[in-house]
């Protein structure tokens, strides 16, 4: 658990890095957390509230690795694009210069996020393209869930907040994987442990 | 009387049940399942009992599977069936509505629109026990929160992540 927890650490400080350049301004990073979540409570930790989700499927040396989701609640999603885009007002709707906004933004963190972690362990994960929803986010998560290769009764989700205080932007950047993903990533950090 | 819990002054007394992912409940209070994405809500409501039963399903078929047998439609169906019989309820009685089963990541979802087949497993299963939908609201690319009062006349409301809430 703790080889993992600083798997998800040193790919989210990278996808942080590229956030703060975006945004020029700092982003704080919270210590990433591992969930064991039985899907009947989902609720309790993605509520129905609306959210932007870039979501990617992991694919590369496992074909469908699991997910990752970046996570922006849509006031957040605003303040995102606004400071990209020199905007200011706060609650105008999201149009289509927002979504590719959001599609970038999330197609950089990603890719910062996988490089990081599978040169840590050695092996090739490649992001999907991005696929944005604008919506509820338990439906969001709930779909994903439900076509995983895999069917489980519990999901793990690795969630790392970013949050940048001068804008007002928070995001929790989720990865969700696959048993046969997570078979890959424990065996690889076990032997990097024998070997470090 | 309009669907939106927060202007019902009677909402603020009841709570409704929330209904995870494969849960179910059976009773006379408001029970809830919120952001269904490609899942279904199920409401079975009893007219001569004023007792309903909803299930929160996620995929189609249990494959033999029976720990959960709310989470699939195959086994939800037939569960919340017996659980009204058991109470006493007939089926000439029963209506039968129904919400859910979008379809929000087509790219990943490739050929395994698992909305659209949770939705026709249902109706499949029902007709199988010579029932019907009356009413329901199903497909599309939109999350929906579904709620259910059986104790006011069966009312089934549905809102998308707009905040709309409209009966069904």
């Amino acid at each position: 658990m703790d080889a993992m927890q600083e798997l998800g650490n040193i790919g989210a400080a990278h996808a942080a890095t590229t956030l703060s350049q975006m945004l020029s301004s700092p982003v704080e990073m919270s210590v990433p957390k591992i969930k064991v979540v039985d899907v009947a409570q989902l609720a309790n930790h993605i509520g129905e509230e609306s959210a932007a989700l870039v979501v990617f499927e992991l694919q590369g040396e496992i074909p469908h690795g699991g997910y990752i989701i970046i996570y922006i609640s849509r006031k957040s999603a605003v303040q995102l694009t606004n400071t990209m885009l020199g905007l200011t007002d706060p609650d105008r709707p999201l149009n289509e210069m927002d979504e590719s906004a959001l599609l970038e933004i999330g197609n950089i963190m990603a890719s910062a996020f996988l490089d990081a972690t599978a040169e840590l362990l050695g092996f090739i994960m490649l992001p999907s393209p991005p696929v944005l929803t604008i919506d509820m986010a338990h439906a969001a998560m709930q779909s994903l869930i439900a076509q995983m290769q895999e069917e489980i009764d519990e999901v793990m989700l690795f969630s790392t907040e970013l949050v940048c205080e001068e804008h007002k932007i928070d995001s929790d950047l989720i990865m969700m994987p696959e048993t046969s993903m997570l078979k890959t990533f424990v065996e690889r950090l076990e032997n990097l442990m024998k070997s470090g | 009387m309009n669907g939106n819990g927060m202007t019902d002054p009677s909402f603020q007394n009841r709570m409704p049940v929330m209904i995870g992912i494969g849960e179910y409940h059976v009773g006379s209070e408001p029970m809830m399942a919120i952001g269904l994405g490609s899942c279904i809500g199920l409401t079975i409501y009893d007219r001569d009992h004023q007792i309903g039963a909803m299930v929160h399903i996620m995929l189609p078929d249990s494959s033999g599977r029976s720990d959960r047998p709310g989470k699939y439609a195959d086994t939800a169906v037939p569960l919340l069936l017996d659980k009204l019989s058991e109470k006493g309820c007939r089926k000439a009685s029963l209506v039968v509505k129904m919400a859910g089963g979008a379809c929000m990541f087509e790219y990943f979802g490739n050929n395994l629109n698992i909305g659209e087949r949770n939705a026709e497993k249902v109706r499949a299963i029902l007709a199988e026990n010579h029932l019907r939908i009356v009413a329901e609201e199903v497909g599309g690319k939109s999350g929906r929160t579904v709620a259910f009062y059986p104790d006011d006349g069966g009312k089934v409301t549905v809102r998308s992540a707009d905040g709309a809430a409209h009966e069904i």
